[in-house]
Formats: structure tokens, C-alpha cells, sequence
């Protein structure tokens, strides 16, 4: 899968998700905050990325993930 | 069969009338089947019928039965669990006394202590109620 196309799922599965504009996900943006995250949240998203991408985000990197180009390139590089 | 009838007391914190397991059929992996057997003295019947609450209760219980066998099984005692959240639940039939209860349980993804659990409530391979919950576990 190309970063565009990776782009593209993943705005598009997240604002379904979140029941967010697809607008409001720009690669600036703090997920957290955009997707309105708790810890439960948190759970759903990590998930969804898991299910989606089969991409496993660990504990320790997740802290690492702020914003939607972080996320991107996360998937990206860990893609199988 | 792992657990069955007192020895359950040592995987949850629930005692009677609350109790919503009553076997421990297999744990392998991320999955575990649990089994109920409903009774007239079930905590949560309502004309003769398992309410909604108690068949949550039982998904609930059954994931928590399950953290406590891995528990076990790795020297630790058994944690205590609260549920979070729970998501998607799906009735399509509530169970009457008499009927034996087996539900499968399955592990997901866990972040920060707060794990994402899968349930299947069936009765002779009937699906009853499914859901999704997040529990966390101390």
C-alpha cells in the first residue's frame, strides 16, 4: 500500500469511526484531540489500525503517535 | 473441563447470588469457553428469562474468569477487573432456566491496562447476545 494510499484509509476509516468530518484529519493535527480520544477511545483506535492495516501499534510507541503524519508514517514503516 | 462450580471462586471476586459462571471449559491463546447453566435462583431472571444486565454480567465475568486462569497459570494472582465500556451488544434472545449457557471469549487488543474483549453468548450453538467490552484490570 502507497503513503497515499495509507492516507486516504485511514482518514476514511477514522472519521467513520469517530464520527468525524474527514476535514477535521489533516496530517498536522493532534489525533487526540481531532478524534476527540479518551483512554477508552484510545483502545478503538489502536484496534481499528490493527484490523485495518495489520499493523500492531505497542504500548511503548504509542506515546510516539501524536499527530495524523506520525500515525501515516507509522503505518507505513511497520506495514508487512 | 479446567474450573468447575467452587473452583471458579478462585479465578473472579463474585459470590452468589452474582455468580454468572460456572465452568471453565478450555482457555488456549487469546480464547476461552465459558459455561452457565441457568437456575431458577439466577440473580438476574425476569419472567422466567435472562435479563439483558445478566448476560453482560456473564461476558463480563467469563473475561474476567479467563484473566484470572492466565494469571494463574503465570504464579500471579488473580487481578480484579472493571468494565469500561461496553459496545455493539447484540441481544437475539434471552435464555430461559435450564438452558446451559456457552460463550466464548476472545482477548484483543490491549492498551495501558485496558484490554478489548469479544463475547458470544450461545445456547446448543445458538448465538443469543454478542459484544464488545474494555475492561482494565489492576
Amino acid at each position: 500500500m502507497t503513503k497515499e494510499e495509507i492516507i486516504e484509509k485511514v482518514n476514511s476509516v477514522l472519521a467513520e469511526e469517530f464520527e468525524v468530518e474527514e476535514s477535521v484529519i489533516t496530517p498536522d493535527a493532534v489525533i487526540k484531540n481531532a478524534l476527540e480520544l479518551d483512554s477508552l477511545s484510545l483502545v478503538d483506535l489502536v484496534a481499528l489500525i490493527d484490523q485495518e492495516f495489520g499493523v500492531k501499534i505497542s504500548n511503548a510507541e504509542l506515546p510516539t503517535i501524536k499527530t495524523f503524519a506520525d500515525l501515516y508514517t507509522y503505518i507505513e514503516s511497520h506495514q508487512a | 473441563m479446567l474450573y468447575e462450580g467452587e473452583a471458579i471462586k478462585t479465578l473472579i471476586p463474585q459470590r452468589d447470588p452474582i455468580m454468572m459462571v460456572d465452568k471453565v471449559w478450555s482457555a488456549e491463546g487469546d480464547t476461552a469457553v465459558t459455561g452457565l447453566t441457568v437456575t431458577d435462583r439466577n440473580y438476574f431472571l425476569e419472567d422466567g428469562l435472562v435479563a439483558e444486565p445478566g448476560l453482560i454480567e456473564h461476558i463480563a465475568q467469563s473475561a474476567s474468569a479467563f484473566a484470572g486462569h492466565r494469571a494463574r497459570v503465570a504464579g500471579q494472582e488473580a487481578p480484579i477487573g472493571y468494565i469500561g465500556e461496553v459496545k455493539k451488544f447484540r441481544l437475539y434472545r434471552r435464555p430461559a432456566v435450564g438452558e446451559e449457557l456457552r460463550t466464548v471469549i476472545t482477548m484483543g487488543t490491549e492498551v495501558n491496562g485496558i484490554t478489548l474483549v469479544r463475547g458470544e453468548v450461545r445456547s446448543n450453538d445458538e448465538l443469543l447476545a454478542e459484544t464488545q467490552m474494555k475492561i482494565f484490570c489492576e
